[in-house]
């Protein structure tokens, strides 16, 4: 325990250091807290959606379900027409929305609140050039627990 | 016989803990995932801030903080223990982030998160976090606990100058 001052004094050394650095290169680079603010103007960036909206657009047949799971999960069952992005192979399933005009509405989900793929998907496919993403972020456990048409 | 045994374990242990080889071993390996796990959250900040913030234990704006300040506190911890300069308090900071890191990984868990760590790389599809992970971060902890409690302080180059 004799080394724990001079260990804390080093600590708060390093910490300090690290502050000033960390505040300069992301002021320099233009990152973190000095980045500039999104150009929301422009885009349409994609927001949430409740299951009464995700309901209505299903309905009205406007727009195209994405299902961000793995294709186990798809399989065992989705929303009815969605079709299967899964993000680990986003690059690669991508190629199903390339004949998809960019304006068309596009709706991910995932399990439901416990994850994050619907929204990581929505920010990879807003990047692709889709400006009328929404998330369905009460999901799959959203919809099948209220009886709403899924497959198979 | 009892008070033989004990003063011979703390005798062994005392000798472990002043092991210089062990002690610079532990450094290397522990400095060089720090260094390299610092380098991509350097390079992007934000995408480290949306690693942290997807584990949902602080506000945005501390995430950002974090994400700001973080990388370069792994950065100088792990090239103050390869280097041996700073030392203890790079031990120190080291095993603190470690027990931070692993007890984050551990409440994520607990809540059925399915996100990736944001440990090395901030690619959302890469390295989700799991059990191997909470296995992995120990034996970090364990290795950082042993550089707190040694005595044994060298600089870079004396490991080999002893060996001479």
């Amino acid at each position: 325990m004799k080394n724990l001052q001079p260990a804390l004094r080093e600590s708060i050394l390093i910490l300090t250091v690290s502050l000033v650095l960390g505040f300069l290169s992301t002021g320099v680079s233009g990152k973190g807290f000095f980045a500039p603010p999104p150009d929301t103007a422009q885009r349409n960036a994609p927001q949430f959606i409740s299951l009464d909206e995700a309901r209505l657009l299903h309905q009205s047949e406007s727009a195209m379900f994405v299902d961000g799971r793995h294709a186990y999960d798809f399989g065992l069952g989705h929303i009815k027409d969605a079709i299967n992005i899964p993000l680990s192979e986003f690059e690669v399933a991508a190629v199903l929305l390339g004949s998809i005009p960019k304006d068309k509405t596009l709706v991910t989900y995932c399990d439901g609140a416990e994850c994050n793929s619907s929204i990581e998907l929505a920010v990879k496919l807003d990047s692709l050039g889709f400006s009328n993403v929404r998330i369905f972020f009460g999901g799959w456990k959203e919809w099948e627990s209220a009886q709403l048409p899924t497959e198979p | 016989m009892g008070i033989g045994t004990t003063s011979h374990g703390a005798m062994r242990l005392k000798s472990l803990l002043e092991n210089p080889y062990l002690n610079f071993l532990l450094r290397l390996v522990i400095g060089i995932v720090f260094i390299v796990a610092s380098i991509d959250k350097i390079a992007d900040p934000n995408a480290f801030a949306v690693s942290i913030n997807n584990y949902k234990l602080v506000s945005p704006g501390f995430a950002m903080f974090s994400a700001t300040v973080l990388p370069w506190v792994e950065l100088l911890c792990g090239l103050g223990l390869v280097m041996g300069v700073l030392y203890r308090g790079s031990a120190l900071l080291s095993l603190l982030m470690l027990v931070v890191f692993t007890v984050a990984i551990l409440i994520a868990l607990s809540r059925g998160l399915d996100i990736s760590c944001g440990c090395f790389t901030q690619d959302p599809t890469v390295g989700k976090i799991g059990w191997v992970k909470i296995g992995e971060n120990l034996l970090l902890v364990f290795g950082s606990l042993y550089l707190v409690l040694s005595n044994k302080v060298s600089s870079f180059l004396s490991i080999f100058r002893k060996t001479r």
